[in-house]
């Protein structure tokens, strides 16, 4: 599998890290304790199109999000995560 | 109170022999160079500030920082793009050393002196290329990596910034690669050893190519 980063080009999935599925988005500070343990606990088992977080720590140490299919390995998308937690955090 | 003095070694100290090494009998394939005595400045931008830091870096080099992996060239140093609003000042007689470049770039980045931190070696001659291919998933032929390309990537597990300078007078390509300072003897003896078959010169140099 191979991964066409958007700051380096293609790479070898050797130089990249999972992290995991994008998909959960943090509660609010409200949050009922079902909420909060279904964010830090639950993942779906996902057979099919996932998106997902990746590093890539053997190059430019950018965060990507991708879009990756499961089954087949196939990645329809590849963009920079930085920008998603800096509009979360506000910056 | 002790009084003590810092002395700057090179982390090769003990690894790099000078002279040949591998293969003998015809010329050597490969040069192997450690370039000593460097400065190196870490710049990145800070967060919402990538265009001013370019504005300020032009301001300072005369020239675009490069904002894609490449290394550009000015007169007294080399910028070497290192990852996304981050880049590189490589250069040596402390003339872009860190307190110059912090006042340069005091409102739209934070700088980091990577000057004994990092080794730097220089593989050049006929095999450079081929002994890069063993270490390397890069594509390193002229076409894709010409001459002032750079990339930030994994060389036997090691994180490395990768760059090709100009090419040497008799036109054989330079490969230069900056490795963290505990991790040069390692990727030194693997380079040697993937050298090996080809015949290998060794040297240090305090010249940036």
């Amino acid at each position: 599998m191979r991964i066409v980063c958007p700051f380096c080009g293609e790479r070898e999935l050797g130089e990249f890290t999972y992290l995991g599925d994008a998909k959960p988005a943090r509660p609010a500070a409200g949050a009922t304790e079902n909420e909060v343990f279904d964010y830090v606990y639950l993942r779906d088992n996902v057979a099919g199109p996932m998106s997902e977080f990746w590093y890539h720590g053997g190059g430019c140490r950018a965060w990507l999000k991708i879009a990756r299919n499961t089954l087949t390995h196939e990645i329809s998308s590849v963009e920079p995560a930085a920008g998603v937690g800096a509009r979360q955090v506000g910056a | 109170m002790a009084e003590f003095s810092w002395i700057a070694r090179s982390p090769l100290e003990h690894a790099l022999v000078v002279g040949a090494c591998g293969a003998r009998g015809t010329a050597a394939g490969v040069s192997l160079t450690e370039i000593r005595n460097f400065d190196l400045i870490q710049v990145m931008a800070r967060r919402g500030k990538a265009a001013e830091l370019a504005k300020a870096a032009e301001t300072r080099f005369g020239v675009a920082a490069p904002g894609t992996p490449k290394a550009v060239r000015v007169a007294d140093a080399t910028l070497i793009w290192s990852g996304p609003d981050q880049f590189l000042v490589l250069c040596n007689g402390g003339k872009h050393a860190i307190e110059p470049l912090s006042q340069a770039f005091a409102q739209s980045g934070s700088l980091s002196d990577q000057s004994d931190a990092r080794a730097l070696i220089s593989v050049s001659g006929e095999k450079a290329r081929a002994i890069l291919a063993k270490l390397s998933s890069l594509d390193l032929h002229p076409a894709a990596f010409p001459a002032g390309t750079a990339a930030a990537t994994s060389v036997d597990h090691t994180s490395v910034n990768l760059w090709r300078g100009n090419d040497r007078p008799d036109g054989q390509a330079v490969f230069n690669l900056l490795v963290f300072a505990t991790f040069a003897e390692s990727l030194w003896h693997t380079m040697l050893d993937a050298a090996a078959e080809y015949g290998v010169d060794i040297r240090h140099s305090e010249e940036l190519g």
